[in-house]
C-alpha cells in the first residue's frame, strides 16, 4: 500500500443498500472497518436513516459540525451590533430627554440586545444548519423512502474493483434492496 | 463611533449632574406655575378658557358621564367640611367657606414624568424649556402614557370630535395656533406652549430675553382671581420663583425640608418622585 | 369510546415499544387525510368568530376607540389583556419542546409537534392585539425601527418597544424552531405525497434524505435553538410583564410580576395542551401515541406549574398587605371586595382551587372532565390578566380618576374573534402539516426497546452471572 496510498482510485459507481435494522448495517460498518472491502474506510460511509442513532459517533467515528461556531458567532454579532444600533439611534436624538433619565439608557439597551443576540444566534444557527447538513441541494437521487419508513441505508461511491466485495458484504448480513448509480 | 461614545458618557453625566443640583439637563428655561388654592373660587373660567384656546372640543352629556371628555384643565371638587351642619343652609354647602375645596388640575409637566419614557414612538418627551411636549403628529395612540400619569390629566381622542363638536359657523371659533386632534392621538395641557413660542420668538426677534408676565396661560389670563401664576423658574426675577422661593420648595426632591412647616406651597404626588412644576399653595382654612 | 376502559387500564407505559416503525407513519399521515364533517364545522365557528372580529375591528377603525367604552381612567382594557393571555399561551410549545428537552424527558415526543404549533399561532393570535388596540392603528408600523425620512427611531426605553422586539423575535424563532423540527417529518409526507402536497413538502423538506451528515447537524441545530428558545420565552414574558412593572401604577408596579406572569404563562400554556390533547387523541384516534400515562405527566406538570403561580400570587398579596404602600393595598383590596371582585374569585377558584382536581386518578383518566377542568383553568388565567389590568386603572393614585368600567361590545368581539382566528391556524395545521412527531415517536419505542433489553442483561447479569438475552439475540440481528 506504500506506493499507492496517495493515488485515488476513480470511484465509478454509488451503491445504496437498505437494511431491514440498525443492527445489521451496523455489522456492515463494522465489516468496512476492517477492510474487508479494499481500499474503503468508515469515512466513505454514508449512512441513512429514519431517526439518528444515539450511538452513531461510536460506530461512524467522530464528524464535527460548525453549528455551534455558527452560533456563537450570530449571537456575539446580535449583542454587539444591537447595542450600538441602539444606542447610536438614541444619540441621534439627545435634545429629547424623557422621564428625567438619561436619553441612551444602559437597561433598555440591555434587554433590546439581549433579544438581539437571541435572534441573530437562531438566524445563523439556521443557516449553519443548511449548509452542513448540506440541504438545498440538487440530491444524488440516490434515495429510497423506505428510509423514511422503517429501513436504515448504506451509501458508499465505489470504483469497479470495489463493487463486488461490496456487494458480497451486503448480502452477506442481509440486504433487502440494492441501488446503484453511476458517477458522471 | 466615538461621538457615539462620547454621547453615552454624556447623557449619563447630565443625568447624574441634574439630581444632585436639583434640576436635570441644560435647561433654557423652566416653566413653572403656582395656583393659589385659597384664591380658587371654583368658577370654571380657567377651564372654558381652555377649551377656547386649545381647540378643544366639548363631547356632550353622555361621553362626559362615560369620562371620555377632553378638559385639559378640570376643577375638582372635594368635600370636606366636618362641620356642614354647622354652616346652615344646604346652599352653602357648595361654596368654598362651608363645604367644598377646588383644585385645578392640569399637566403638572414634571420633570421626571412616568409618562415619557414608555411612549413607544417617542411622542411626548421633555424640552429645553422644562414642558412635557406632546406631539400629536407622532401619537399612534397606544395609551401608555396616560395610564402611568399619577393625575390622570392625559386625555385621548376617542372619536373624531371635529365633526360634531363645532358646526357651522363655530369653526370660525378655533385657534388658528394649535391644530385640531383627529381621533386616535393623546393630548394634555401644554402650558399654552402657543403662546410661549410666540413670545419667545418675539423675544429672539427684538434681541432681548423673555420678560415676566409677557406669557400668560390662557387659564392665568382668564382667572378673575388671578390664583394661576405662570413663569420661568430659572429667571430670578419672575414672581413664579419667588414663590417657589418663599415657600420653600425646591425641584430635584421628593421631599421638602422646610424650616417653616406652616409655609403653605406643596406639589401634589411629590412622593412618587416625578418633580411636579405645579406648586399648589394651600388653602387657609377657618379653624 | 367504547374501548375507553380498555386502553386505560391497558396502558401503564408512555408508549408501547412493540409498534411498528411503519404504523407510525401511517397513522399520522392518515390523520392528514380528507377532513369530515366534524372538521368543516368547527372550521366554520372559527371563521365566524374570525368574521366577527373583522366587523368589530372595522367599526373601531371607523369611528375611534370610544368604542370599546375606555375612558380616560380605563386607558387600556381587554385588548391588553386578552394580549398577555395569548402570550402566555405561548409559552407552551417552548416548555414541552424545549425545556423539557433539555433534560431528556421522553415523553414530550409524541405531543411536543402540536404543543409547538399552538406556540407559533398563539404569538401569531397576540400579535394582533397591539396592533388593533392602538388608536392609530394605521400607524402601527412607526414601532418598527427603521430610519425613516426625518430620522426618527421608535423609542427604545418604552417597554412596547421591547414587547416588539421580544415578540418579533420569539415568533421568529418559534416559527424556525417548529419548521427545523418538522424536515425530518416533511421528508416523510413528501414520500407519501401526491400533487400540490408533494410540491410544498418536497420545497419545504429542503431535500432531506436522512443522511448521517444530515441528522448530526440536526441534532446541533435542535439544541442550539432549543437552548436559545428557554432564554427568550422567559424574557419574552418577563418583558412583556414590564409593560406593567415598569409603570408606576399602584398593583403593577411589582417586582414579581416576571416570574409571576412566566409561572401563569407555563401554566395556562400546560392547560391548553391538555385540551387540545385531548381533542386530538379523540378525533384522530391517536390513543397508542398520545397514551393517559403522558396526560398524567402533563397533568401532574401542570398542578406543580400551578403550585408555583399560585405561591407567587400570595407572596405578591403578602407583600402589598404587609407594606405601607396604601394605594397598592386599596387596590388589593378593591380586587378582594369591590366591584370586580367576583372575578377576581372566579381567577383563584379556576386557577388555586381547581388543579387539584388533577391530583385524583379519577379525573386524569376521564376524558370529559379533564377537558372542561382544562379549559376553566385556562379561564382562570384569561380572568387573571383582566384582574391584573382594570382594578388598577379603577383606582390609581388620584381620587378624581377611580371609575369602574365594563368592556364594550367590540372588545368582547375581539376577545372571542381572537380564538376564532387561532382556532383557524390550528386546524389548518393539523391537516396540511403532522401533529405528531413521527420521527421522534420512532426514536422513543427505538429507545425503549434497547433500553428493556439492556436492563434486563444487566439485571441477569448482577444477580446470576449468567449472559443476559441480549447476548443471546445479538447473532440472530437483533430486534
Amino acid at each position: 500500500m506504500a506506493g499507492s496510498s496517495k493515488k485515488t482510485v476513480a470511484k465509478t459507481r454509488r451503491v445504496l443498500g437498505l437494511f431491514g435494522d440498525f443492527d445489521q448495517a451496523f455489522e456492515v460498518i463494522a465489516g468496512i472497518r476492517r477492510y474487508q472491502v479494499p481500499g474503503l474506510t468508515v469515512d466513505d460511509v454514508t449512512l441513512k436513516s429514519p431517526i439518528e442513532h444515539p450511538e452513531i459517533e461510536d460506530v461512524l467515528g467522530e464528524r464535527p459540525t460548525d453549528i455551534p461556531k455558527f452560533a456563537f458567532w450570530g449571537g456575539l454579532f446580535g449583542l454587539v451590533f444591537g447595542f450600538f444600533f441602539l444606542a447610536g439611534a438614541q444619540a441621534t436624538f439627545l435634545v429629547q430627554p424623557q422621564g428625567g433619565k438619561p436619553v441612551i439608557t444602559i437597561p433598555s439597551n440591555v434587554v433590546l440586545a439581549y433579544e438581539m443576540m437571541i435572534l441573530f444566534g437562531v438566524l445563523t444557527t439556521l443557516a449553519g444548519f443548511i449548509i452542513g447538513a448540506r440541504l438545498m441541494r440538487r440530491s444524488s437521487g440516490l434515495y429510497d423512502t423506505a428510509i423514511s419508513v422503517d429501513q436504515i441505508g448504506i451509501v458508499i461511491e465505489v470504483s469497479d474493483k470495489q463493487y463486488q466485495p461490496l456487494t458480497d458484504l451486503f448480502k452477506k448480513h442481509n440486504v433487502i434492496e440494492m441501488h446503484e448509480e453511476a458517477l458522471s | 463611533m466615538s461621538s457615539l461614545l462620547g454621547n453615552i458618557f454624556k447623557g449619563w453625566s447630565d443625568y447624574s449632574k441634574g439630581n444632585e443640583e436639583g434640576g436635570h439637563h441644560n435647561y433654557e428655561h423652566m416653566y413653572a406655575m403656582v395656583i393659589d388654592l385659597d384664591k380658587c373660587t371654583g368658577c370654571n373660567a380657567c377651564s372654558t378658557a381652555c377649551y377656547a384656546e386649545n381647540n378643544l372640543a366639548t363631547v356632550g352629556e353622555e361621553y362626559f358621564g362615560a369620562r371620555q371628555a377632553m378638559h385639559w384643565m378640570r376643577i375638582e371638587r372635594y368635600f370636606d367640611e366636618p362641620n356642614l351642619e354647622k354652616a346652615g343652609s344646604e346652599a352653602d354647602a357648595d361654596t368654598q367657606s362651608h363645604g367644598a375645596s377646588f383644585l385645578p388640575m392640569m399637566c403638572q409637566h414634571c420633570n421626571a414624568a412616568p409618562c415619557e419614557p414608555v411612549c413607544p414612538v417617542a411622542a411626548t418627551y421633555h424640552t429645553p424649556d422644562g414642558l412635557n411636549a406632546q406631539i400629536y403628529n407622532r401619537c399612534i395612540g397606544s395609551r401608555y402614557c396616560a395610564n402611568n400619569c399619577p393625575f390622570r390629566v392625559r386625555y385621548f381622542n376617542f372619536y373624531d370630535h371635529q365633526e360634531t363638536a363645532w358646526p357651522a359657523p363655530m369653526e370660525q371659533q378655533l385657534n388658528p395656533d394649535i391644530s385640531v386632534r383627529s381621533k386616535g392621538v393623546m393630548e394634555k395641557c401644554t402650558f399654552c406652549i402657543q403662546r410661549t413660542r410666540a413670545a419667545s420668538n418675539t423675544a429672539k426677534n427684538e434681541g432681548r430675553a423673555i420678560r415676566d408676565g409677557e406669557i400668560q396661560t390662557a387659564c392665568q389670563q382668564t382667572c378673575p382671581t388671578s390664583a394661576i401664576l405662570f413663569g420661568d423658574l430659572l429667571d430670578e426675577t419672575s414672581a413664579v420663583h419667588q414663590a417657589w422661593k418663599r415657600h420653600q420648595v425646591q425641584l430635584g426632591r421628593y421631599t421638602q425640608n422646610k424650616e417653616n412647616p406652616e409655609l403653605r406651597g406643596y406639589r401634589i404626588f411629590e412622593e412618587l418622585n416625578v418633580d411636579t412644576k405645579v406648586l399648589y399653595l394651600e388653602r387657609v382654612r377657618e379653624v | 369510546m367504547s374501548d375507553q376502559k380498555h386502553l386505560t387500564q391497558e396502558q401503564t407505559k408512555d408508549i408501547d415499544e412493540n409498534i411498528a416503525w411503519a404504523s407510525i407513519n401511517a397513522d399520522v399521515l392518515r390523520s392528514m387525510e380528507n377532513p369530515r364533517r366534524g372538521y368543516w364545522v368547527a372550521m366554520a365557528v372559527s371563521v365566524c368568530l374570525f368574521g366577527i372580529m373583522i366587523y368589530a375591528e372595522v367599526y373601531q377603525y371607523m369611528y375611534g376607540m370610544g368604542a370599546a367604552l375606555l375612558n380616560t381612567s380605563h386607558m387600556w382594557d381587554l385588548y391588553i389583556s386578552t394580549f398577555v393571555f395569548w402570550i402566555g399561551m405561548s409559552h407552551s410549545g417552548t416548555l414541552l419542546s424545549a425545556i423539557l428537552h433539555l433534560v431528556h424527558a421522553d415523553w414530550r415526543k409524541p405531543i411536543y409537534r402540536f404543543a409547538e404549533a399552538m406556540t407559533t399561532f398563539s404569538l401569531m393570535t397576540a400579535g394582533i392585539f397591539p396592533v388593533i388596540h392602538l388608536g392609530r392603528v394605521w400607524n402601527f408600523y412607526w414601532v418598527m425601527p427603521y430610519m425613516t425620512d426625518r430620522g426618527l427611531w421608535p423609542n427604545f426605553r418604552s417597554p412596547l418597544i421591547w414587547d416588539a422586539f421580544a415578540i418579533t423575535a420569539y415568533l421568529t424563532s418559534s416559527v424556525l424552531f417548529l419548521y427545523i423540527g418538522m424536515i425530518p417529518d416533511l421528508a416523510i409526507c413528501r414520500d407519501n405525497a401526491k400533487g400540490w402536497r408533494k410540491t410544498l413538502y418536497s420545497w419545504l423538506s429542503l431535500g432531506w434524505r436522512g443522511d448521517d451528515r444530515q441528522w448530526r447537524n440536526f441534532r446541533f441545530t435542535y439544541l442550539m435553538i432549543a437552548c436559545f428558545l428557554i432564554p427568550l420565552a422567559v424574557s419574552v414574558h418577563s418583558i412583556v410583564s414590564m409593560d406593567f412593572a415598569m409603570s408606576i401604577m399602584p398593583g403593577w408596579h411589582v417586582t414579581t410580576f416576571p416570574p409571576y406572569f412566566v409561572a401563569g404563562a407555563l401554566y395556562s400554556g400546560c392547560a391548553a395542551i391538555i385540551t387540545l390533547f385531548i381533542l386530538l387523541r379523540y378525533f384522530f384516534k391517536f390513543e397508542h401515541y398520545m397514551t393517559f400515562p403522558i396526560l398524567d405527566k402533563v397533568c401532574k406538570l401542570t398542578f406543580v406549574i400551578a403550585m408555583v403561580w399560585t405561591y407567587l400570587n400570595l407572596v405578591e398579596f403578602a407583600s402589598v398587605w404587609y407594606g405601607h404602600d396604601i394605594p397598592s393595598k386599596e387596590v388589593l383590596i378593591a380586587k378582594a371586595t369591590g366591584p370586580y371582585s367576583p372575578f377576581f374569585w372566579g381567577m383563584m377558584t379556576f386557577g388555586s382551587v381547581l388543579p387539584f382536581s388533577l391530583l385524583f386518578k379519577w379525573v386524569r383518566r376521564n376524558m370529559y372532565v379533564l377537558f372542561f377542568a382544562s379549559i376553566f383553568l385556562n379561564v382562570g388565567m384569561w380572568l387573571e390578566r383582566w384582574m391584573i389590568v382594570t382594578p388598577t386603572l379603577s383606582l390609581g393614585y388620584h381620587p378624581q380618576a377611580f371609575n369602574v368600567m365594563w368592556p364594550g361590545w367590540t372588545e368582547w368581539a375581539m376577545v372571542g374573534g381572537s380564538f376564532g382566528w387561532f382556532g383557524m391556524l390550528f386546524l389548518i395545521f393539523v391537516k396540511v402539516f403532522p401533529c405528531v412527531s413521527m420521527y421522534e415517536v420512532k426514536e422513543m419505542v427505538f429507545h425503549r426497546k434497547r433500553t428493556i433489553y439492556d436492563d434486563v442483561d444487566e439485571m441477569m447479569t448482577l444477580h446470576s452471572g449468567v449472559p443476559g438475552p441480549k447476548a443471546q439475540t445479538q447473532n440472530s440481528g437483533g430486534a
